[in-house]
């Protein structure tokens, strides 16, 4: 008998639908915006192609963020090693084309090692996952920029084509960021690391007792996620044909990759939510930024637009949370 | 019975955390179709012991022998591939997963690699029978009930065809009904051949089920005896180490009951309805109720945490609801929280700074910490006064032992002299010692005029303490009992079975 | 468990003290070796010529250490200190006369900022840490917006003494700049707000466990919107005297929250809250500082600041979640 969990018991149960209505919701105003604008070149198949097409560099990395946030940790170290992963990987290849394997490889190594870093500090260490990856995010991009102070190298033209080829009316990257999302929606709801998983971040200790070793489930998610950030990294590299060490900060993926896991309906405390919804806040976030595009609107205001967005999306699901944040 | 390599043997277990020492040379043996039931207050070392066996906490000393062989748990997991499930008190399920999910965590089955979620959801359905729980195993365990959602975590326990089966207190939030029923189930599985150790403090249980009884206080293990060797007064006895009456203060003299201070009528909120109580001046007043009947809401409600958001309120004459802590302090209230590391104490602080927090959240700003009554030697003064043992008050606060960290709290109302003091579990989790300076502390304070509410899942507590009883059930006030009543009338009313009239 | 059941601690007093010296320590370590390097630096003049460079970032560690002990991040400083000197140059466009009503604004803006992060994280409840790093992207665009993405304009010559401007032929040190007097005014006003004064304690209550400041009538909310009041003052202020001798740029002030955070942590700051010094923070500022002095005079690229950060940054939490682990 415990007074303090008397609370527990009366908390109504309710979960809404986040994903389809946030998708219509996004569709709604495209099509609203580009009818107001006069500008039906976005209505076509194309453009909706396009459309897609924005969806994919923050789409795979919210993919993994989804991860570390359901075990109840986050990642802040994505954006940097985004860059990180984009310069390695034009600075291997330098334009030959027999280096793409040999680069792809290496990029996935160091981003899977980075996870493990991640995923140990805060595990084994016990450091708070927030400053733990700030930390990793710092040393890795002072480590860049101190290597690198331009774009480095260049990607062949073969390796361009992950960015820009095409089956079909289809871009081989909107098809890699689906089938991915498809692979981590079957881990999460079909295997027992996503049971695993979801039991984690939903209660440490509970999962603790029922024999799981959260340590290592912990390690596996921010594995993933790193390598989710180092694909990232290869799409920016092939799409803006060399690497930058500026474009993971550039992009704010950090911040975005968290706001769209968030406005997807994903807890942000752990424990609950999914691939879906994080798919539908990327879709949000494309339709903004093609919404931006249409009406014209300039890049520094935009900046200021999303910043402030970003802080409304996560506040909208905060703001209901008892007791207090730091 | 000696004769049999028991099950389950636990030699010499110690352990200590942070220089406070919380088993000491305890061991005990279970044999296969045994019922050992454990018994000792709150923080006598019941659940660490638990722990120790479950894998959760590695012994400094001792070992633990499964038949005849010793183990060393080094994770929870080990010790449910050795055999042991454990129904631990806190629950540990996932309130937005199913109960089939719940149920087999960590024990998924799989197919090929992917979860087989139908032998899941039969294997569920199953033990869910088993255990007597109509909940159907696709549900989220958000939904459930206290009660239901206590049966799922039996049926997660039993999933694993485990040889030693651990019970923390698992009828604590049952009513009769079904805590018959899980006694009867215990009984199958002892006969089926499990050895099973059964923590509780519901006497009637106990000699009910109970093969051999072990006693354990402050860590240590007073004795273990058959139990039809036993009566529940001889349990207490050896529980407490003497007799209750010397434990507990005398009663309030009803000569110096005071006027009504606080006063409320008609309130609730999302968990409370048709509130209507009385305190007086002088006076303890327990308040008693299962997990999930609202009592710790209550306590809550009127410092203003989970206001009430309808009814009637007065405080020392004083109209309104209250809506803040900060409000309910203004207006003469003071709490202590069952929680004292996540609400009670501020860790890092010394023992002055967190004596002392109160009158500065009410100073100006810009005042020097230590001006007028926030000066040292006056914080030094209510740090005696509640009888703290420390170093030195410039000490940090979590150096200290959990009995004296909870004296430091009380000691923070003492200052600003509230009308009202709400005492939630004042001593869970606090040594023998420590509680009973703690119920003379409280006794003092009402002896100078102030009215306490004491609410408290521990019942021997509310019968020794309180000067009348008011028991919760389902967020309302089921009842009122006089000084004098026993634990059988209060769990009527807290199950919902009684009448008011049941005490004398 | 009884009577002398805990063991004596250090005591408060003690580890104040103690807390002092490490980053002292570190600091006269690291001084002296950039003195072996440049012997100019062994003098008065050379030491007050590194204080008067190091003026901003004790002030921002200053500032910062009031959000870091109550409990929280601000990092939308650095963007902050941008937007002053960018707002600086394009408000007083070089007119001398501007200068103090231009330095008002400025303050007023950071007030707004402040009490934008503070009301964001206390109503909205967004975890710092994200509410600031959005603030720090909308400052950026502002500042950007605000200055048409180049700076035009330039700070006049008033402005710029705050900085720059040194008195020549004082007694006893033989020059005194001005920035070293106000950064002894600002840690001055800090040191007393935050040790002498009933809300210092009150912030540190809040930082290390706000449930039970707000169970014991601690008003938690003001609490925290007043540190970040305080935090986004300080980075005006560093703002100020940066844009003396930094001269107008869109990347003045990046990387400076961190930064700032660092010589926190160096100081003995806990992050997440509940344990801060200012002496120790300016000393951690003035370690920091000096490293960086080193790092240039070792010719290392300046980008590995950034890698030093993230080391002392997890080094620092580690440590002390293992501290109060084996307490």
């Amino acid at each position: 008998m415990s007074a303090g969990a008397d609370i527990v018991a009366t908390r109504p149960a309710r979960n809404v639908p986040v994903a389809p209505l946030l998708f219509a919701g996004s569709l709604a105003l495209y099509v609203a915006t580009a009818l107001a604008t006069g500008q039906h070149a976005y209505l076509t198949g194309e453009g909706f192609v396009g459309l897609t097409q924005r969806m994919v560099g923050l789409g795979i990395v919210a993919l993994g963020q989804t991860l570390t946030i359901l075990v109840g940790s986050i990642d802040l170290s994505v954006a940097n090693l985004i860059s990180v992963s984009a310069v390695l990987a034009s600075f291997i290849m330098k334009g030959e084309p027999a280096m793409i394997a040999p680069a792809v490889l290496a990029v996935l190594a160091l981003s899977a090692a980075v996870g493990l870093v991640n995923g140990l500090i805060i595990a084994r260490l016990d450091v708070n996952p927030l400053i733990a990856t700030l930390g990793v995010g710092l040393i890795l991009q002072g480590l860049l920029s101190a290597s690198f102070s331009n774009f480095a190298g260049s990607v062949p033209a073969a390796f361009q084509a992950f960015a820009y080829g095409r089956i079909g009316p289809l871009p081989w990257s909107v098809l890699l960021l689906f089938v991915l999302a498809f692979a981590i929606w079957l881990l999460l709801s079909r295997t027992r690391f996503g049971a695993h998983l979801y039991a984690t971040g939903g209660n440490r200790d509970g999962a603790r007792l029922a024999g799981i070793r959260t340590e290592r489930v912990m390690i596996g998610a921010h594995i993933l996620c790193s390598l989710m950030a180092g694909l990232t990294g290869l799409y920016l590299a092939s799409r803006l044909r060399a690497g930058a060490p500026w474009v993971g900060r550039d992009g704010v993926y950090d911040l975005e990759s968290i706001a769209v896991v968030v406005i997807g309906g994903t807890l942000l405390a752990g424990g609950r939510g999914g691939v879906w919804g994080t798919l539908a806040g990327v879709f949000l976030f494309a339709t903004l930024d093609a919404v931006f595009n249409m009406t014209g609107i300039d890049a520094f205001p935009k900046q200021v637009l999303r910043g402030a967005i970003v802080i409304l999306a996560v506040a909208v699901y905060a703001v209901r949370s008892r007791g207090h944040v730091a | 019975m000696s004769a049999v390599t028991p099950v389950l043997s636990m030699r010499g277990i110690g352990k200590s955390f942070t220089g406070v020492r919380a088993l000491d040379d305890v061991s005990l043996d279970c044999q296969a179709g045994e019922v050992h039931a454990i018994c000792g207050e709150n923080g006598a070392g019941k659940s660490t012991l638990m722990k120790v066996l479950g894998g959760v906490y590695r012994p400094d000393e001792g070992e633990i022998l499964l038949g005849g062989k010793p183990v060393g748990f080094r994770h929870p997991v080990e010790a449910r591939r050795a055999g042991i499930s454990i129904i631990h008190q806190e629950l540990s399920l996932l309130p937005e997963r199913s109960v089939a999910d719940n149920i087999f965590l960590g024990l998924e089955p799989t197919r090929s690699g992917l979860l087989d979620r139908a032998a899941m959801r039969d294997g569920a359905l199953k033990l869910l029978e088993r255990v007597g729980a109509k909940v159907h195993p696709d549900t989220l365990v958000k939904s459930l009930s206290i009660a239901e959602q206590q049966l799922v975590e039996i049926a997660k326990a039993l999933a694993l065809d485990a040889r030693i089966i651990v019970m923390d207190e698992p009828t604590a939030a049952l009513d009769e009904r079904d805590a018959g029923r899980l006694l009867e189930l215990v009984g199958t599985l002892r006969r089926e051949g499990a050895a099973i150790l059964y923590i509780s403090h519901r006497m009637a249980e106990l000699k009910a089920i109970a093969d051999r009884i072990t006693v354990l206080k402050d860590g240590k293990l007073v004795a273990t005896r058959p139990a039809a060797a036993l009566t529940p007064a001889m349990i207490v006895r050896l529980m407490v180490g003497r007799d209750l009456a010397d434990f507990f203060p005398p009663p309030g003299d009803p000569a110096k009951l005071g006027a009504v201070v606080l006063s409320v009528e008609g309130a609730g909120n999302t968990v409370l309805s048709d509130i209507t109580l009385d305190l007086r001046a002088g006076e303890i007043v327990g308040v008693a109720g299962l997990e999930g009947s609202g009592k710790g809401v209550l306590g809550r409600a009127l410092f203003g945490d989970e206001p009430f958001t309808r009814g009637r309120m007065v405080i020392d004459g004083q109209n309104g609801l209250i809506a803040s802590p900060r409000g309910a302090i203004a207006a003469g209230i003071g709490f202590l929280s069952d929680d004292r590391k996540k609400e009670g104490i501020a860790p890092q602080q010394s023992l002055r700074d967190n004596v002392l927090m109160t009158l500065r959240a009410f100073a100006r700003r810009l005042l020097p910490p230590g001006s007028g009554d926030m000066a040292r030697a006056a914080a030094d003064r209510q740090l005696t006064e509640v009888d703290v043992r420390a170093a030195g008050f410039a000490q940090e606060i979590r150096e200290l032992s959990g009995g004296n960290q909870q004296k430091v709290v009380i000691g923070r109302w003492l200052a600003r002299d509230p009308k009202v003091l709400i005492f939630l579990e004042p001593t869970r989790g606090i040594d023998v010692a420590a509680k009973a300076a703690i119920y003379q502390l409280m006794r003092g304070l009402a002896d100078r005029g102030r009215a306490i509410l004491m609410i408290s899942s521990d019942l021997p507590e509310i019968i020794g303490v309180s000067d009348r009883i008011l028991v919760m059930h389902e967020g309302r006030i089921a009842g009122e009992l006089k000084r004098g009543a026993n634990e059988e009338d209060v769990m009527h009313l807290a199950l919902g079975t009684g009448t008011t009239e049941a005490a004398a | 468990m009884s009577a002398v059941a805990t063991h004596t601690g250090p005591s408060a007093a003690l580890r104040f003290a103690r807390g002092i010296n490490v980053g002292l320590a570190v600091f006269l370590v690291l001084y002296g070796t950039i003195t072996v390097l440049q012997p100019s630096y062994f003098e008065v003049e050379g030491f007050l010529n590194l204080l008067r460079r190091a003026a901003p970032l004790i002030i921002l560690a200053c500032g910062q250490l009031f959000v870091i002990a109550g409990g929280g991040f601000d990092l939308s400083m650095g963007s902050l200190v941008t937007l002053t000197v960018l707002g600086g140059s394009m408000l007083a466009g070089g007119n001398p006369d501007n200068t103090w009503w231009t330095i008002g604004v400025l303050y007023l803006i950071g007030l707004g900022v402040g009490l934008v992060n503070g009301l964001v994280v206390t109503l909205l409840k967004v975890p710092s840490i994200i509410a600031t790093l959005g603030m720090l992207l909308s400052l950026n665009g502002a500042a950007l917006m605000w200055s048409g993405g180049a700076p035009r304009g330039y700070l006049p010559e008033n402005f710029r003494a705050l900085g720059r401007l040194v008195y020549r032929d004082v007694p006893l040190t033989g020059i005194m700049p001005l920035s070293v007097l106000i950064l002894i005014g600002f840690v001055g006003i800090a040191a007393w707000l935050l040790h002498a004064t009933v809300f210092g304690r009150q912030v540190l209550a809040v930082g290390d466990n706000p449930r039970a400041a707000e169970l014991s009538g601690v008003p938690v909310g003001a609490t925290r919107v007043l540190v970040f009041v305080i935090s986004a003052l300080s980075a005006v202020t560093a703002g100020i005297l940066l844009g003396g001798f930094a001269g107008v740029s869109t990347a003045v002030g990046q990387g400076l929250e961190l930064q700032a955070i660092a010589a926190c942590v160096i100081g003995g700051a806990q992050l997440l809250g509940g344990r801060a010094s200012v002496t120790g923070a300016v000393a951690g500022g003035l370690s920091l500082f000096a490293l960086f002095t080193l790092l240039n005079l070792m010719g290392l690229p300046q980008p590995l600041r950034e890698t030093v950060q993230g080391l002392i940054l997890i080094a620092a939490v580690a440590s002390s979640a293992w501290r109060m682990r084996r307490a």
